[in-house]
């Protein structure tokens, strides 16, 4: 018996190679809707190189801590705000502890200054959230729930601009762990995907007025009202 | 009733105790928030940068803001952020305060006026 007989091709799926014998036809590539993508560099790393923030880092014996050279209440958030929120794509230390202290920091005490900068956050965050990256994405989503109840109106401002973030949140929702009947402990340190999209989808339409249910339905079609029913 | 004689020096009334404290509870956290910024209690602070600790309106009034001695600025969220973790460090320091010597010696073994350091 020749060999020839017995060698397969490999093929793609609805050739004319696929229809001939000995031809094994292969699935398609993957699409990669989790590959993580590279982190571009930053104009938060630049700045913070050229030493333009009012911030020095102090390592005292309790873990590190964001000292401020200029009180929060003086600056200029349109400015300051979207730059803060730019190194949330960060993953190297000690950028990416300046970033998420920072705006956690920012939007604590910001009050009414935060409503007037959340269109120039928008693009920061979209960068954030499609780098794919697990624990970007973690810091993204919390910093997400922090803005929503950081100031009044936040919440429903943030309604237009659902189709540019929420995309990502789709494609990651299910992304739990099946411990089966172990304990996740990703949970109670809040580092699951799925349960921290469900909280940020769950703080988006409590605070985004009547419109941010269906917007929300729109973009994440398995996700369940937590106000109705 | 024994009296006590309290030294008050130019910057403030002087520690005379310290009681390692049991449990957390918001006077421990407000403590660990001046310790944080390099203050032995809010009494100091009020000496060294001639004002009140900004604080939070809301809730249980925690410290918002301090200055440090280089002059710049920590931040505290609104609600806890000392660990219980932390309250295994923390001794309570008894400040003695000539309006409170006698209240001291009225309830021994209850201290009136102590503060929480944090080594």
């Amino acid at each position: 018996m020749s060999t020839a007989a017995c060698q397969s091709h490999k093929a793609q799926g609805f050739t004319l190679k696929a229809n001939m014998k000995n031809s094994k036809v292969i699935g398609p590539p993957t699409a990669g809707a989790f590959l993580e993508r590279p982190a571009k560099p930053t104009a938060f790393r630049k700045f913070y190189e050229r030493g333009d923030f009012p911030i020095a880092l102090e390592h005292d014996t309790k873990g590190n801590r964001i000292a401020w050279k200029v009180e929060i209440e003086k600056l200029d958030y349109h400015h300051y705000l979207p730059l803060f929120f730019d190194g949330l794509c960060e993953v190297v230390h000690p950028y990416e502890f300046f970033a998420r202290q920072g705006v956690h920091d920012m939007l604590e005490h910001g009050g009414s200054k935060i409503l007037p900068v959340i269109p120039q956050l928008i693009i920061p965050i979209k960068n954030a959230l499609n780098m794919r990256n697990k624990t970007v994405i973690c810091t993204t989503l919390k910093v997400l729930q922090h803005l929503v109840i950081s100031g009044e109106m936040v919440g429903e401002a943030l309604v237009p601009y659902y189709r540019q973030i929420l995309p990502i949140l789709n494609i990651f929702k299910n992304k739990n762990r099946n411990s089966g009947d172990g304990i996740d402990y990703s949970q109670q340190k809040r580092e699951n995907i799925g349960d921290l999209i469900q909280e940020t989808l769950e703080a988006f339409e409590r605070h985004g007025g009547e419109d941010a249910f269906i917007n929300i339905k729109y973009m994440v079609p398995t996700y369940e009202s937590c106000m109705l029913n | 009733m024994a009296s006590v004689s309290v030294e008050q020096m130019g910057d403030g009334p002087k520690p005379k105790s310290m009681v390692r404290a049991k449990r957390w509870d918001d006077e421990v956290e407000n403590a660990y928030r001046f310790q944080t910024a390099g203050y032995r209690d809010e009494i100091e602070y009020k000496i060294i940068k001639k004002t009140e600790a900004e604080r939070w309106p809301v809730g249980p009034g925690y410290v918002k803001k301090l200055q440090r001695r280089d002059g710049t600025f920590y931040y505290y969220n609104r609600k806890r952020e000392c660990q219980d973790k932390e309250n295994l460090h923390a001794l309570l320091i008894l400040i003695l305060s000539v309006p409170y010597v006698r209240l001291f010696y009225n309830l021994i073994g209850e201290p009136r006026r102590k503060v929480i350091v944090f080594l």
